[in-house]
């Protein structure tokens, strides 16, 4: 059977996967975002702790996502979701975080001076003026995640996790058979389609929640 | 050396500054050195000094954007050392040389920010924006455009909108005009002048390093040494013609004298008198007027009373040449308001070493020349207990 | 885009804290890091990865195992697994930043101008392929596993972001001091050699690093194409349901990638030309 041809027969069901591949990423990728997000502005303003911060989650992220995952089932969390999105939001949180702290940090001092001088408190200088100027970076961060996490998302699967790595160990679990090849590779565009999706959403995100007074 | 603030009958010190001085960690010496000032409701001191003097520090302390290391901060009379700061700074206006508008917010919400902070409605903040835009000159469709859409003049002057938003009663500025080129610079410098005259006659404190600037706008000039000890702290006139020490007098610079010019208006000095006429006079009525003063030269006038051209005997003595090609130009034109300096400016390029002061509407006035202003400038020596005509009328509150 | 990358990234732009400045008044002396300061920071991750093993000795032997685990914790075992790890890393990453790099000069080259912003796009974007899927594609394309598989699907799935960084290295230099070399006469062969490269050499450091970082985190996937390596101590554990395997080979699958990564930052410090 050709390639296409397996698409019409199974594109339904690779839909119902892709909703469920795309759900994991984006509860991992909220989860990361608040968790970024808060550390980042606890940090920003004292480099002794950003600079702890950032190296814990750095270090996250060069341990093989393989291990985490192995890791994460290893103390307890059994297999499936749990282990899924703890894993993925523990990727996620670099690129967050690391944009929080340079976004905040790369607001122009003459402008939080002057709010600062208009008798803002911290939180409102915090609020009304430096988040929403950081929140290009910070945007572009989450965007670096979620295109992250969606191709580790794959690994879940082998763990009981949703997503398209299912189509993909099936794939190589039936090696020799007729679809082996269909389904590795409709496993593959599946995430490619859904990282072109994402790339959309975040553009159309990113325009919407943006002052046109930036950039 | 303080006499200024001691001649104040008795009126409190809006802003009273008492053995203020700052450490920063990890140097040696202070930045400021047990400064103790007082400064007058209504009047602009500027801090000048050279770089590093620690005057932008100064300023930023009265509103503790850098908080004092020793030393207390009166405000009309309240000790505001302790107060909350964010509090303290709501009723204060604060523009600094970068100027620091908010890139993501409108004009209008720039402007807003600080009457928003302190619960304004939002018709009276609405209003207020208007009335700003107004005041400051820009047109109101700029409301909702960015600041990325501004020039650099008109930021500054948005940014010394919004300082003015909430209406307070002191100003704080730090080089507000520098970053622009010298001529939006004059010009913004005039206007504020104008502002403080006629609407705002705010408590204003000013930092720069530019003594023309200083001298252009203060009613009192501090002038500082490193770690903001004063020099001298008094009226520009004072500090130009009776300089405390060395120091002060480098820091003027050379043409100092040329500089006290700059204070006194053309208008404030007597003219000379001198024979006019019209365009549409006959030649005979111009030879009289000539014979009859005394004088070599006659200036001619068009029917609105604008001075047109001079006229010699020798042009007018033959009636075939019209009045209107007679003579040559008069270009050396000063208005009333401008300053001697300018006038000597323009006298020096004139043909004749004069120059014709015109009023608003560039009706005649009455001629100046080197002679007239030369005898002003004898009058402006300073000696015991006399006033030198004409400044002083427009800054009223001054001691004397 | 790998975690390795997103890593990579970070570190790249993370620019060492600068003493502050004193506003107003004359610059404060600055105050560098300190030599204890300095030792620490490069002391932490080692002083990290000893006690998390020795917590993990400590942890497994004072259990008692049955036979199954003592096969699979064996130290024999686990040395064997680590070795076909290296193996596998070392191979792949040499061939992986022969072929980028060759091809990232290659594709920098002027005739190429007009391509290469397409080729970045590309390569940018095929960083969205997920790792197993690769693996998994070439082995089931090629019908074969092991070694060699695992090899090629790793410098395939490399190559593209390593090219990314190796083009945006070198198309980094400054321009000027290009037009200097050649307003001095020297060849585009010698403007190369002499001037793109040793500048672009930080950037490709860092690109092999990241190569090193990507191959050894992925090659744990090895397991699932027969071709060996720390996977198979975790993949028994999930499969045997032993949480004493699973943890004890994801811990050190991690201490193994983290103990790769370190040593690259040292030898990127070492090697970075100074002046740069």
């Amino acid at each position: 059977m050709s390639f296409i041809e397996y698409l019409t027969y199974t594109w339904d069901d690779l839909l119902e996967t892709g909703i469920g591949h795309m759900v994991a990423v984006l509860i991992s990728l909220g989860i990361a975002t608040v968790i970024g997000i808060t550390f980042g502005v606890l940090t920003y303003r004292r480099p002794a702790a950003s600079q702890v911060a950032l190296a814990v989650a750095s270090t996250i992220l060069t341990i093989p996502s393989f291990a985490l995952f192995g890791l994460a089932i290893g103390i307890g969390l059994g297999l499936g979701y749990a282990p899924t999105i703890v894993v993925l939001s523990a990727y996620a949180i670099l690129a967050i975080l690391r944009n929080t702290i340079t976004g905040l940090r790369s607001v122009d001092p003459a402008i939080t001076e002057s709010a600062k001088g208009m008798g803002m408190s911290d939180w409102q200088q915090l609020t009304r003026i430096e988040l929403p100027m950081a929140w290009p970076v910070i945007m572009a961060g989450i965007r670096v995640s979620a295109l992250l996490i969606l191709g580790i998302a794959t690994i879940a699967a082998y763990v009981g996790g949703p997503g398209f790595g299912e189509d993909i160990f099936t794939g190589l679990s039936t090696l020799g058979s007729v679809n082996s090849v269909n389904l590795v590779l409709s496993g593959m565009l599946g995430v490619m389609v859904l990282a072109l999706l994402f790339e959309v959403l975040f553009t159309i995100l990113g325009r919407f929640t943006t002052s046109k007074g930036l950039n | 050396m303080n006499d200024a603030a001691e001649n104040q009958n008795g009126r409190e010190a809006t802003i009273r500054l008492e053995k203020l001085s700052k450490e920063f960690p990890g140097q040696e010496e202070p930045a400021v050195k047990e400064l103790s000032m007082e400064i007058y409701e209504g009047e602009i001191v500027v801090l000048v000094g050279p770089s590093g003097c620690g005057k932008t520090t100064t300023m930023k302390m009265i509103n503790r954007i850098i908080e004092p290391s020793s030393g207390r901060i009166y405000i009309s009379g309240e000790d505001v050392t302790d107060k909350n700061p964010d509090e303290l700074r709501r009723h204060i206006g604060y523009v600094i040389q970068q100027i620091g508008l908010f890139p993501h917010m409108t004009i209008a919400d720039n402007i807003a920010t600080v009457p928003k902070m302190l619960g304004w409605d939002k018709e009276r903040v609405s209003k207020r924006v208007d009335e700003l835009l107004e005041t400051v000159h820009l047109p109101n469709s700029y409301r909702d455009r960015y600041p990325k859409e501004l020039s650099g003049g008109q930021r500054q002057r948005i940014g010394v909108a919004r300082a003015m938003a909430a209406d307070p009663p002191i100003m704080l500025m730090d080089e507000p005009f520098g970053a622009v080129d010298p001529i939006t610079r004059e010009r913004l410098q005039d206007e504020f002048l104008r502002l403080q005259q006629e609407i705002l006659q705010k408590t204003i404190v000013f930092v720069t390093h530019d003594i023309d600037e200083a001298i252009k706008l203060g009613d009192r000039i501090a002038i500082l040494r490193d770690q903001s000890e004063i020099a001298q702290y008094d009226t520009p006139e004072t500090i130009l013609t009776d300089p405390a020490d060395e120091y002060v007098e480098d820091f003027i610079g050379s043409g100092a004298s040329l500089k006290r010019l700059s204070l006194s208006k053309v208008e404030d000095i007597k003219t000379a008198e001198w024979p006019v006429a019209k365009l549409t006079d006959g030649h005979d009525s111009v030879r009289r007027k000539m014979e009859q003063s005394g004088k070599d030269y006659v200036l001619l006038l068009d029917e609105r009373e604008k001075p047109k051209r001079w006229v010699s005997l020798s042009d007018v003595e033959h009636d075939s040449i019209p009045l209107k090609e007679a003579g040559w130009p008069a270009v050396a034109i000063v208005e009333a308001n401008s300053s001697l300096y300018d006038t000597l400016d323009t006298m020096i390029t004139s043909y004749r070493g004069s120059a014709v002061v015109v009023d608003d509407n560039g009706g005649y006035k009455g001629v100046v020349d080197f002679e007239t202003v030369l005898t002003s400038i004898e009058e402006m020596r300073p000696q015991e207990g006399h006033q030198a005509p004409g400044y002083i009328a427009d800054r009223e509150d001054l001691p004397s | 885009m790998s975690a390795q990358e997103t890593k990579e990234k970070q570190r790249q732009e993370e620019a060492p804290e600068a003493a502050p400045q004193q506003p107003g008044g004359k610059p404060g002396a600055s105050r560098g890091p300190s030599l204890a300061w300095k030792l620490g920071r490069y002391l932490t991750m080692p002083v990290f990865l000893v006690l998390v093993c020795v917590g993990l000795y400590l942890g497994i032997s004072s259990r008692d195992l049955d036979s199954i685990e003592q096969r699979s914790l064996s130290g024999g075992y686990i040395i064997q697994k680590v070795v076909e790890h290296l193996q596998i890393t070392v191979v792949a990453t040499v061939l992986v930043v022969l072929i980028s790099v060759t091809a990232g000069v290659l594709l920098t080259r002027s005739s190429m101008r007009r391509v290469s912003p397409y080729i970045v796009a590309v390569a940018s974007t095929g960083q969205a392929l997920p790792s197993i899927g690769v693996i998994v594609l070439i082995a089931v394309v090629f019908g074969q596993f092991g070694f060699k598989i695992a090899v090629l699907s790793l410098i395939i799935y490399a190559f593209l972001p390593i090219l990314r960084n190796t083009m945006v290295g070198i198309q980094q230099v400054d321009r000027s001091i290009i037009e200097a070399g050649r307003g001095m006469g020297m060849t585009n062969t010698a403007v190369l050699f002499k001037i793109e490269l040793p500048l672009a050499i930080p950037i490709m450091l860092a690109g092999i690093r990241t190569a090193l970082i990507i191959v050894v985190g992925t090659a744990a996937l090895a397991t699932f194409i027969n071709a060996g390596g720390m996977g198979d101590i975790i993949n028994s554990g999930i499969k045997l349901n032993k949480s004493t395997i699973l943890i004890t080979g994801s811990v050190l699958t991690a201490v193994l990638a983290l103990s790769v990564d370190y040593i690259a930052g040292i030898a990127e410090d070492i090697l970075k030309p100074k002046g740069l």
